[in-house]
Formats: structure tokens, C-alpha cells, sequence
């Protein structure tokens, strides 16, 4: 161990780094457990509910402190005694140096993901850094331990000389530097101007985006990662908003190889109609599901959704588990967000988007298997869309209606049944009875259904159709500036979106740390 | 310092296995303290379980008819004049089991023919049987009853077997009709007999 270790500014920043990266790793690993169930498995180790914010102010403080101490080592290097020879490579210098690339690589990595520059290799080299790191921490921590015994401990706990005025005014510099740092990524977000058009300009919700404000509008683009199916979880969503004084339309666009639309469809086998699925019984599906598109509107700010991501099987305590183990949306100061979902066969065929918000936590009701917090639904259940059998079993179901001939389903026996709507035309079935149930083992059948058209009330404010092309959705929206609903975010300068897709996914979304901030050109 | 490896392999290995230990919570089953699910048949149910048909009403001792929206005769869309074979008018109702419309009679006659969960006494219940159901901490815009118990509850009237109550303001000159809970307002009311309101079916518990 060099002789200058004793010191106190270097014994602070070795202690503050202990602590900084001991945070770093277990809520990464945490966010990581989202995506690689693996990680699952040690979470009693690992820190639960409001993540995100907590990695990334720690991220940001270890980069901090790494400035600090490249600034102590350049301004100390004068009293540093010269070693006479070379100083041999030994294993802790070794492991040590190995730590600077990981840690530079973790730091870096980690930034340009945090504001979304990270192609998937990058996202990758984030993810086995903090590998590297947990490796570290044992031949670094561990190596020293084994080696030197309670020394070793004695010495990073210990001061032993007084602090140097350099050190002390490098000590202030970090300090001060940690609390810019904050502040700055506080008020990071990716800007867009929203430009407003006048009333008269027409914009027709059809997907086609091919009216003239849709070239001038400004573009912004995010690379949003960790989605299931995605190619390497990622895709790249630009979102273009503009206003009326009264509407705001946004065109979003976003890429996905493949259209998928098989909605959790019905298989008949040998025991009867099973509904096709990979994950649906834990609500996790990523087989058979439609895509689908969620913008999230607050007038909170904070990086990684504002709050309202709470991470780990139990982020709270007096409510029950999930069942997939990753986490729970809910906001804790009392606010609404707003969310909008649109689903690629459920609501597109209604011109619509499902509106929902994320709140605080709803009661815990004994009737239902799914406790989904604080993400809840508007307003009306009305008719809506509805499922094609009377009650889920993962093994068999009886349909609620059957087609009145045949003939009906035979589109969907092709492998190639994207053209096809997906949603069952109500009156071409009739309600379910066992005598008409002749359909051979393996057909198929889709399940969607409306009972009738329209959301009502509150649910039905927000507009939406997407048009699917050569390998891109794309997504015009519109609703109202203010809905005067208590469940809606008004839209407006300084407020908030985040965007998420999904390819045929139930929950497993990409995602985007810092917000898209609309900054209306009007004020 | 083999002493201080072994140390150090020790507290690895005690973490490890505490993780082992301690694997992630699955989700619990929460407990309802009036409500009981009831099959077809009339077997109880765990509170997530499913398909029910009748909900059992612990603290009452009543079972209460579970809506659907399978178009059988238990639909929630269904509706129904108010009519006991005397009194009110028949067949001013919508529902698709019946040739022709449909009344409160239709329905007891039909589900006391059926005998699901093992009851053939349905009847309407009184009004103060159906605003026990009244429930305020649902979710936004749910009806207001428990919807995890009593899904397809619509925001409208569901008829009691009150009849002879004398009508008020607009209704005031057909006399008289019965009375009906509101599970959008949560507000009883008497209705004219000729309007088509919404039934949920009681039975007493022997
Ligand atoms: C010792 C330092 C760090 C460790 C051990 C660490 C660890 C991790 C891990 C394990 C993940 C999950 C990766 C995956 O599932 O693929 C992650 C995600 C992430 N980290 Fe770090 N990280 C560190 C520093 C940083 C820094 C300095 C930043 C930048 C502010 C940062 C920003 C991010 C972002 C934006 C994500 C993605 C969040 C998400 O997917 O929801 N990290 N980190």
C-alpha cells in the first residue's frame, strides 16, 4: 500500500466511493433483474420501490468523485516519493488498474444511456461493467482484506495525516461540483418544441401523417431499450407534437420488423378451446399479444418515469406481491400521471386509445388476482372490447360466441394473417353452445370482441390510429389541451411525456431515462 | 491468511444463502370477510378463483345472482320490467332469452328452473338488501359495488320487490310503481313498473 493512503481527503473518497457503488450495484441490479429474470433470484438482497433515481444520483456522484480524485492525484503528484526502480506489477496494482477500465466503462456506458445515446452494444457493456465490478469488489476488497487483514481495514477507516489546504479546497470543489451535478441532471431532459398551428389546418387521426405541419413540426428521437422482442430489446420512437390552442396531435413513429396482432388467440385442441400464451397466467405474455404504444403525461419531471416506477416483487409493504416479480406503477405524492395506451387490435380498430393514469396505490380488493397499484383505468367500464371466453383457465376455456359459419375462420388458418382485422365482428357469431362446437383440432380463432363501439366517457378522450408499413408503426393521436377531468394531465408548456413500446408484449416495454419536455411556442 | 480467506469465503457463502432462504414473495391471497364465491354447483371458491355464478353474503346470510356478459340469462346488459304475475307490467324489458321481452318474472322463472349454485327460491331483493351491496371504494368510475365480487354491475337501476310505492314529480300521474337502487348514484327511488331497469336476483340461506 502506497504511504499516501492515510490521507484524508483520500480515505472520504475511498469510503464515499464504497458506499456510491455499493448503491450503484445493487439498484442496478435490480433494474436489471426487469429484463433478466435471473437476478430474481438474490432479491432479498437487493433494494426495492424507487429505483431508478437512486441509480442515477449515485451514478452521477461516482462521477463526481471520480473527477475529485483525478483532480487530488494531478495536484499531489509532486509530494508522491518517486519510487527509485519500477515498481513491479503486483496483484492488487493489477486488479486495481483493471478497475479503472471497468469503472470508466460503467460511467460512460451508463451516461449515454441516461440520455438515451446508448446503441444495444453499449446497453450490453453497462450491464457486464457491473459484472466486472462485482468481481472487483471482491479481488480489490477481498484481495486487500485477505492479504493485510484488519490493517487493510484500519487504513481506509483511519485517517492518519491532517488534511493538506489543497486537499481541503479539492475536498470543497467536489462538494460543490456533486451539488451542481444534481442540480444540473435535475433539469436534464430532451426538449420539444411543440409549434401551434391554426384551427383551421386539419389533421385526420389516420396513421398517414402526410399533412404539411407534420414536415415542419420538430422531431424528437429517443433510443428506448429493454422492450422484449425488440431486435436487442431496442427501438428508436421519434414523436412530433403540435397544437391548436384546443387539440394537441402528436405523430409517433416507431420500429417493429414485425406487425403482430394475434391477440392471445384460440386454439382448439384434443381437451377443447386453450387460449395460446406464453406468460399470460403471471400477466407477463410476450407471445401472443398485440403491439401497442404508451405515452405517459406528467407534470413531474424526474428522470426514469417520473416517480412512478416502483421496482422488486413488494415495493409495498402493506400490499400484496406481484406475480411477475418486477415491480408496481405508482405515484407517491398524490399527483396523477396521465397514460395513454394503444393497442394495436383492442383499440385501433376504434380509433382510439385507452386512457389511464398512474396514481398512488389502490386498495388491496380480495375479488381480484391482479393488484396493479397505482396504474388504474379512467373512467366507465362500458362495452368496449371483450375477451372470447367466459373465465381464463391456462388449460381450457369455453368461448362466449362462435362463428355462424365456418367459413369465417378459415383466414386465419394462414400463417401470414396480418392483413386480417383481428376482431371479431359481432353479429357474424352467436352465443356459444356446445352442439355448434364441430371446429377440428388446431383451429384457430381470434378473440377480441366489441360489444359495442365505443369507449364512453373518460375513457374515449383520446384519439388513436396507427397504420403499420414496412417495418415501422406509425401513430397519429389527438386529445384535447385540457380534458377538465381530474384523471387527465392537462397538456401544456413544461409538462412531461415519456414514451414505451411494445412488440407483441403484455408488459415488457422499452423504456427512456430522462423526459421529453414540451415547450409550447406559443409561451 | 488462510484463516482470513476461509473468513471471507464464509461471508460469501452466508449471503448466498440467505438469498436462498429468502426467495422473492409470490403474491398472497387476500381474504374477504363478507363475501364467498360460490360455483355453479354452489362449491365455494378461493377469492381469486373462478368462473363464480352466486356470490354468498356472509354477514347477511343471503346468495346474491353474479352478472355475466356470456348472453346467457344471468347477462348484465339484460333488462327487465317490473312485473310479479299480478301487479306491474310484463314484458317491457330487453334481453334475448325470451320470445318475447322480458320482465322480473321472466328472470325468477328462468333461474329458479336452472337452480344455479343449488337455489330454486330466487326472488327480488328488498331495497335495503340491495343498498347493502352499495360500496364507495371503488375504482374510479366502477359501479358502486364491489366489482371484484360483482362484475358487469351496470351504472343504473336494479329493481327491488317493493311495489305500491307511491310515484313522485315526473312520474307522479302512472301512481304507483316499486322501488329501485341506483348503483351509479347510489340513490333509491321508485320507478314506474313499465320501466326496464336492471335485476340482480337473493336468495335467503336456509
Ligand atoms: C458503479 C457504477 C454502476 C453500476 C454497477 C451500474 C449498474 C447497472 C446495471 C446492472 C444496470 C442494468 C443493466 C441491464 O439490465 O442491462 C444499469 C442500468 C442503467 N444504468 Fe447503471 N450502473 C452504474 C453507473 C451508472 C451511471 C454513472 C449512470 C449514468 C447516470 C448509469 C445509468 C444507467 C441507466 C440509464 C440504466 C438503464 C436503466 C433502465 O434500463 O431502466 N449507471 N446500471
Amino acid at each position: 500500500m502506497s504511504i499516501y493512503k492515510g490521507n484524508l481527503f483520500w480515505v472520504l473518497l475511498h469510503l464515499g466511493a464504497i458506499v456510491i457503488v455499493v448503491i450503484n450495484l445493487l439498484t442496478g441490479l435490480r433494474i436489471a433483474s426487469v429484463s433478466r429474470p435471473l437476478w430474481q433470484s438474490i432479491s432479498a438482497i437487493l433494494p426495492q420501490g424507487l429505483i431508478h433515481p437512486l441509480h442515477f444520483t449515485s451514478g452521477i456522484l461516482l462521477i463526481v468523485l471520480v473527477i475529485g480524485y483525478i483532480g487530488w492525484r494531478l495536484l499531489t503528484r509532486g509530494q508522491r516519493p518517486k519510487p527509485v526502480k519500477p515498481q513491479a506489477l503486483n496483484f492488487h496494482r493489477l486488479v486495481i488498474r483493471s478497475g479503472y477500465l471497468i469503472f470508466f466503462g460503467a460511467m460512460l456506458s451508463g451516461l449515454l444511456a441516461y440520455f438515451s445515446l446508448a446503441p444495444a452494444l453499449v446497453v450490453a457493456v453497462h450491464y457486464y461493467c457491473a459484472l466486472g465490478i462485482i468481481c472487483y469488489l471482491l479481488l480489490h476488497g477481498g484481495g486487500y482484506f485477505v492479504h493485510y487483514g484488519m490493517a487493510a481495514i484500519k487504513r481506509i477507516l483511519w485517517p492518519s495525516r491532517q488534511l493538506s489546504p489543497v486537499s481541503l479546497g479539492l475536498l470543497l470543489l467536489t462538494f460543490l461540483l456533486a451539488g451542481l451535478g444534481l442540480q444540473l441532471s435535475g433539469k436534464a431532459a430532451h426538449v420539444l418544441l411543440v409549434a401551434k398551428v391554426p384551427l383551421s389546418q386539419l389533421i385526420h387521426i389516420d396513421g398517414k401523417a402526410d399533412e404539411a405541419v407534420w414536415r415542419q413540426a420538430e422531431t424528437v428521437d429517443v433510443l428506448t431499450q429493454g422492450g422484449a422482442n425488440f431486435d436487442n430489446g431496442q427501438t428508436r420512437i421519434r414523436v412530433q407534437v403540435v397544437e391548436n390552442g384546443i387539440e394537441a396531435f402528436f405523430h409517433i413513429s416507431w420500429d417493429d420488423p414485425t406487425k403482430s396482432l394475434k391477440h392471445l388467440p384460440l386454439l382448439k385442441t384434443q381437451s377443447g378451446w386453450q387460449v395460446e400464451q406464453q406468460g399470460f397466467y403471471n400477466f407477463d405474455e410476450t407471445r401472443y399479444y398485440e403491439d401497442k404504444l404508451a405515452v405517459m403525461v406528467s407534470n413531474q419531471c424526474q428522470a426514469g418515469g417520473a416517480g412512478t416506477v416502483h421496482l422488486g416483487p413488494k415495493p409495498l409493504a402493506d400490499k400484496p406481491a406481484n406475480w411477475h416479480g418486477k415491480g408496481y406503477h405508482y405515484s407517491q405524492d398524490g399527483a396523477i400521471r396521465d397514460l395513454w395506451h394503444w393497442k394495436a387490435v383492442r383499440t385501433n380498430n376504434m380509433i382510439l386509445a385507452d386512457d389511464n393514469y398512474i396514481g398512488p396505490p389502490d386498495k388491496v380488493r380480495p375479488g381480484s388476482r391482479r393488484y396493479s397499484a397505482g396504474y388504474l383505468q379512467d373512467g366507465k367500464e362500458s362495452g368496449a372490447y371483450v375477451m372470447n371466453w367466459r373465465w381464463y383457465k391456462p388449460d381450457v376455456i369455453t368461448p362466449k360466441r362462435l362463428p355462424k359459419s365456418p367459413e369465417l375462420l378459415t383466414p386465419y388458418q394462414q400463417d401470414n394473417s396480418d392483413g386480417l382485422s383481428w376482431v371479431i365482428p359481432w353479429f357474424d357469431y352467436q352465443p356459444y353452445q356446445a352442439e355448434h362446437d364441430n371446429y377440428p383440432v388446431g383451429t384457430r380463432m381470434p378473440s377480441v370482441m366489441y360489444r359495442s363501439n365505443r369507449f364512453e366517457g373518460d375513457r374515449a378522450d383520446v384519439r388513436a390510429f396507427a397504420r403499420w408499413h414496412q417495418g415501422r408503426w406509425s401513430l397519429e393521436l389527438s386529445r384535447k389541451l385540457d380534458t377538465g377531468s381530474e384523471y387527465d394531465v392537462p397538456l401544456r408548456h413544461g409538462v412531461c411525456l415519456w414514451v414505451s413500446a411494445f412488440d407483441q408484449s403484455q408488459v415488457a416495454h422499452t423504456r427512456h431515462a430522462l423526459p421529453i419536455q414540451l415547450e409550447f411556442s406559443g409561451a | 491468511m488462510i484463516f482470513r480467506f476461509t473468513l471471507l469465503l464464509a461471508i460469501c457463502s452466508a449471503v448466498y444463502a440467505y438469498t436462498v432462504r429468502y426467495p422473492h414473495e409470490r403474491p398472497g391471497v387476500p381474504v374477504s370477510e363478507r363475501w364467498q364465491k360460490l360455483t355453479a354447483k354452489g362449491q365455494p371458491l378461493a377469492p381469486w378463483a373462478g368462473p363464480w355464478a352466486c356470490v354468498l353474503d356472509k354477514k347477511n346470510g343471503l346468495i346474491w345472482e353474479v352478472k355475466t356478459d356470456n348472453e346467457s340469462i344471468h347477462d348484465g346488459y339484460w333488462s327487465y320490467s317490473w312485473f310479479d304475475g299480478r301487479a306491474g307490467q310484463a314484458n317491457l324489458g330487453d334481453c334475448y332469452f325470451e320470445s318475447e321481452r322480458c320482465d322480473t318474472l321472466d328472470l325468477i322463472r328462468r333461474a329458479n328452473q336452472e337452480a344455479q349454485c343449488g337455489v330454486s327460491n330466487w326472488r327480488l331483493p328488498s331495497a335495503e338488501e340491495l343498498q347493502s351491496l352499495l360500496y364507495y371504494q371503488g375504482k374510479t368510475g366502477d359501479a358502486l359495488i364491489d366489482k371484484g365480487f360483482f362484475p358487469h354491475t351496470k351504472h343504473g337501476d336494479y329493481w327491488s320487490g317493493q311495489a305500491q310505492q307511491p310515484l313522485t314529480s315526473s312520474f307522479r300521474h302512472l301512481g304507483y310503481g316499486a322501488l329501485a337502487v341506483n348503483f351509479g348514484t347510489g340513490e333509491t327511488l321508485a320507478l314506474p313498473y313499465r320501466n326496464a331497469a336492471f335485476v340482480r336476483l337473493v336468495s335467503q340461506l336456509d
